[in-house]
């Protein structure tokens, strides 16, 4: 994304109103220009104005609670090494995506609840499905990320010999109102729609066949109902091993 | 640039000079300095991220989580690149943005609760005499703000809304709110003298 219209960005970034790839976009763009970043440093201390101007009394208790934490925690060294960002294509960009909607804390066995008849009946054979895939010579696990330490994950096993892949959701939070995720799977960026997540309590997995010539499986965001073609932000992507 | 660099020292209160002199210290394990900086800024952490996060045990865990995130990672702060306060303020409304974007908690939050008090960012007068001539001064700076310029700023900062969430909110398209966000914080950088 190089439109002059990122640097508009700015104010939004500043305060954190800027969520998913376009956010992974602009942190790139301010990598690299150097008017960009000192703006957002201007606006994020101004940002921090309105805190001090929100500020309110909190609990006294809560000091003693976090003086007692503190003490369990080991602090991080100071940073040594800057590690230069990379430019990537539109199909590994989609890797690196935000995933602010997903609040996934572990890769345990999860929550997607797929509208079709995806459905399984139980763990067992979820998990016999899982050991399917990954006992073909060519069966992998993968993992989908989003950016960011703290956004968690999800597992994808896929076979290109058996020419399919099975999702496992950890805590897949409820898409936003009026809003459903979607699975996508990409061949060469041309995007398929793969169907409707919807989180829900149980542990349930999601099976995906025909995948071709995928190298990208991704899930956006989308309007209620989906669309034909993914609009929405990435919330999570990873990219297939090949054929 | 040494202009510049001057102006944005003499706009820093003494309050962000010694944060940024005590994280130093907490980055070394200074628990004592810790304590300090925990005073210094716990009124603005608290205050900011329970207007956003708004559910009271929620606000709180978030709070303790940014509290002790500074201590964690107090050694990544590096004075060259802005003050300690703004520091701790970003990471801490980084934290409860992504507490309220977690999609369940935005469906628990009532988005007609935070148009409403988009008109009036500061219900509560704050008792502390520093807190209230700050909410004096930036209820002053953000009245000379256009209407939409200071509905978009309070709804994304104080909101936790994404600039796309703002538009809808305000039923305005995305390019003006993105200009109206940046020319917003602007005019209130110019007015606030941050730099």
């Amino acid at each position: 994304m190089t439109s002059p219209d990122i640097h508009a960005l700015t104010g939004a970034y500043a305060l954190d109103a800027v969520a998913g790839v376009e956010r992974a976009d602009f942190e790139r763009h301010l990598a690299e220009c150097e008017s960009c970043a000192q703006e957002v440093q201007e606006l994020r201390e101004t940002a921090a104005r309105l805190a001090l101007a929100a500020t309110e009394t909190p609990p006294p208790d809560l000091k003693n609670q976090v003086l007692a934490q503190i003490r369990e925690v080991r602090q991080l060294p100071p940073d040594t090494t800057v590690v230069p960002l990379r430019r990537r294509s539109v199909a590994q960009r989609l890797t690196t995506v935000a995933a602010a909607v997903f609040f996934v804390a572990t890769v345990g066995l999860g929550v997607v609840v797929v509208r079709q008849n995806n459905q399984l009946d139980n763990t067992r054979a979820q998990a016999t499905q899982l050991e399917q895939i990954l006992k073909a010579p060519d069966g992998e696990l993968l993992t989908l990320e989003g950016s960011g330490g703290d956004t968690g994950s999800m597992k994808v096993a896929v076979s290109r010999q058996q020419d399919k892949m099975l999702l496992l959701s950890g805590d897949l939070a409820s898409a936003p109102d009026g809003r459903d995720y979607q699975l996508w799977t990409l061949a060469g960026g041309k995007a398929s729609s793969r169907g409707l997540l919807e989180p829900a309590h149980g542990d349930i997995t999601y099976e995906v066949g025909d995948l071709g010539d995928a190298d990208v499986v991704a899930i956006t965001v989308e309007p209620d109902g989906g669309s034909p073609q993914p609009t929405g932000d990435p919330a999570m992507s990873a990219e297939l091993p090949t054929a | 640039m040494g202009d510049r660099a001057r102006r944005l020292r003499s706009a820093r209160t003494d309050p962000a000079n010694d944060a940024g002199e005590l994280l130093q210290r907490v980055a070394r394990g200074d628990e004592a300095a810790f304590a300090q900086l925990y005073d210094l800024l716990i009124g603005p952490v608290f205050g900011m991220v329970r207007r956003i996060v708004r559910d009271p045990a929620q606000s709180e865990e978030v709070v303790q989580e940014v509290m002790v995130e500074l201590w964690r990672s107090a050694a990544k702060f590096s004075p060259e690149r802005g003050s300690a306060t703004t520091w701790a303020m970003t990471l801490a409304h980084r934290r409860a943005v992504d507490r309220v974007r977690s999609a369940q908690a935005a469906a628990d939050r009532d988005d007609m609760v935070g148009r409403r008090d988009a008109g009036r960012p500061f219900d509560e007068v704050s008792e502390q005499v520093t807190a209230r001539l700050e909410q004096e001064q930036v209820r002053r700076c953000l009245n000379t703000l256009t209407d939409l310029q200071r509905e978009s700023v309070v709804l994304a900062y104080y909101g936790g809304r994404t600039y796309r969430e703002v538009g809808e909110l305000l039923s305005t398209p995305l390019g003006t709110i993105k200009t109206r966000l940046r020319d917003g914080l602007i005019r209130l950088r110019d007015c606030l003298g941050v730099a």
